[in-house]
């Protein structure tokens, strides 16, 4: 990693720790049939985990490639939940109602791995997200990737005094859930929003600060 | 909720997923804390944590008065003493202002600390944006992008003293002052780029050819080829630049449809005047603000005449 080892360990903790209550959040919400977001807490799961990893060579955990199919999937996933919410489909309590940045998020992390060099992939070595010649051309997306994150980091921030009342209404109404299983019928109130909030933003701007490096 | 977030002209209705609409003032004050929040983060980039920084601090007191350049040098000395603990305190700071900025219960603080933090930057980190050294230009930054924060934040403030204003820097600090202050703001850019340092033969050009270094290769192309096309014209692209500043400066006392066209105008320069300075050089690693291109153009949206509410 190209900035001080404390500065990318504590970004590498931040990451790990939205993993890990994320993690805590998708058990939660099954247990007590509060509502989340399940496919934003799932990528953050696997997101902060990954994170992590680049942050710190000695946190990787799977290889590149399968990092990669992994978020091309959320990739997927997040733009098939932007074409259903084009088309008009009832949102749901228990999926995101705004999938948009989170298919950045996961394109922006298909986008590092792809231009993570290999050299520090095999060696883990401290290069780490340091681009050469050939893949500083596609150096012209990065900052307007970072500038969207710390766009939705803010727009987050603005929303969080307002987040609650809004996902309770969400959440226990009288719509039905498209897609849920019985098993997780929106009966109670949102799991934490503030909480999950805090957590959009921290990884927000811990890959914004991974995409500014690369810059 | 307190008389401070009704950053509307009148209470926000709820949108359609629960969440307060979002007025012009208020997309303009989170545009501003994303910037902030940018500037945050290429604080924190590595070369930020070495000798380079404060090195770059120190040059902003060339060719300032003494009693100017005294606190630059000592402060350049002090980070330079504790470069690492210090870079990581204002990247901290200018992170925190992005997000008090965004977060509306710390609105007006953050908005208040950001024109203390600017002031003191302008001096100590800018060397007021070489205005008393004589080598202000508005192609290289002039009068230094971190004061705009501070204007900003005055503009933008949540408050209605002029409720009736067109605009949203009229609303804040009344409609009188608010066109002084665009005045003086793109006058004195179109005095700078008359000063002889700013004039001279190959000054633009050559402060165009410096944003080229280190920018990728389309920006670089640009800023090349401009830089190339005005090697010999300088004189004359300082006085056409100098007149569209002018020009800029006297148009928010125009009539409504004059004014659009001004603030258009002013976007347009802050965009080309951005591209002279290869986009604040961001993609070198060293850039610690977007430089002023971005912050001109926030600046005149918040002079854009809002067409007025119709009664109900």
């Amino acid at each position: 990693m190209g900035g001080p080892a404390w500065l990318t360990g504590i970004f590498a903790a931040a990451s790990l720790a939205v993993a890990v209550y994320c993690a805590g959040r998708l058990i939660a919400a099954r247990r007590w049939r509060r509502p989340t977001e399940l496919d934003t807490d799932g990528a953050h799961v696997v997101m902060g985990v990954a994170m992590a990893g680049m942050l710190v060579s000695g946190l990787r955990t799977l290889p590149i490639a399968i990092w990669e199919v992994v978020f091309a999937a959320g990739a997927a996933w997040f733009g098939y939940r932007m074409l259903q919410a084009r088309r008009g489909a009832r949102p749901s309590p228990w999926r995101s109602s705004h999938p948009l940045p989170h298919l950045v998020e996961c394109a922006a992390m298909v986008f590092m791995f792809l231009i993570l060099p290999a050299s520090a992939a095999v060696e883990g070595t401290a290069r780490g997200m340091t681009m050469t010649a050939a893949e500083a051309r596609f150096s012209f997306l990065t900052l307007p990737l970072a500038v969207f994150l710390f766009g939705y980091v803010v727009w987050l921030g603005d929303r969080v005094t307002l987040h609650a009342p809004a996902l309770a209404t969400a959440a226990g109404g009288t719509r039905p859930p498209i897609g849920s299983g019985p098993a997780l019928v929106a009966t109670r109130s949102y799991l934490a929003p503030r909480c999950a909030v805090i957590c959009k933003i921290t990884m927000g701007i811990t890959m914004g600060y991974m995409l500014i490096l690369m810059l | 909720m307190s008389e401070s977030l009704a950053v509307g002209r009148a209470a926000a209705p709820p949108a359609a997923d629960g969440a307060a609409a979002l007025d012009p003032r208020r997309k303009l004050q989170l545009a501003l804390g994303v910037i902030w929040v940018l500037d945050g983060i290429l604080q924190y980039q590595p070369s930020m944590f070495t000798k380079s920084f404060p090195g770059m601090l120190a040059e902003s007191a060339q060719g300032n008065p003494a009693v100017i350049a005294g606190p630059i040098t000592w402060s350049a000395n002090l980070i330079d003493h504790h470069v690492v603990m210090l870079n990581a305190v204002f990247a901290t700071i200018q992170l925190a202002l992005g997000l008090g900025i965004a977060w509306r219960p710390t609105v007006r603080l953050a908005l208040a600390a950001s024109i203390a933090w600017s002031l003191a930057v302008w001096w100590l980190g800018e060397g007021f944006g070489g205005i008393l050294a004589g080598t202000a230009s508005p192609v290289s930054g002039a009068p230094g992008p971190v004061v705009f924060y501070a204007i900003l934040a005055v503009l933008l403030w949540p408050a209605d003293r002029d409720p009736g204003a067109p605009s949203v820097a009229g609303r804040a600090v009344g409609r009188r002052p608010a066109q002084a202050v665009w005045l003086v703001l793109w006058g004195s850019l179109a005095a700078f780029a008359l000063l002889p340092a700013a004039r001279a033969p190959g000054a633009i050009s050559d402060m165009i050819s410096d944003g080229a270094s280190g920018a990728p290769a389309w920006l670089a192309w640009i800023d090349t080829h401009a830089a190339s096309a005005l090697s010999r014209h300088g004189l004359a692209a300082s006085i056409v630049l100098a007149a569209l500043l002018a020009l800029v400066a006297v148009g928010v006392y125009l009539p409504g449809p004059a004014v659009r066209a001004a603030v258009v105008l002013a976007v347009v320069l802050a965009v080309a005047l951005w591209l002279a300075q290869g986009m604040g050089e961001l993609f070198t690693g060293m850039a610690t603000d977007p430089e002023s291109g971005p912050l001109l153009a926030l600046l005149a949206l918040s002079f854009w005449p809002a067409v007025p509410a119709k009664e109900a």
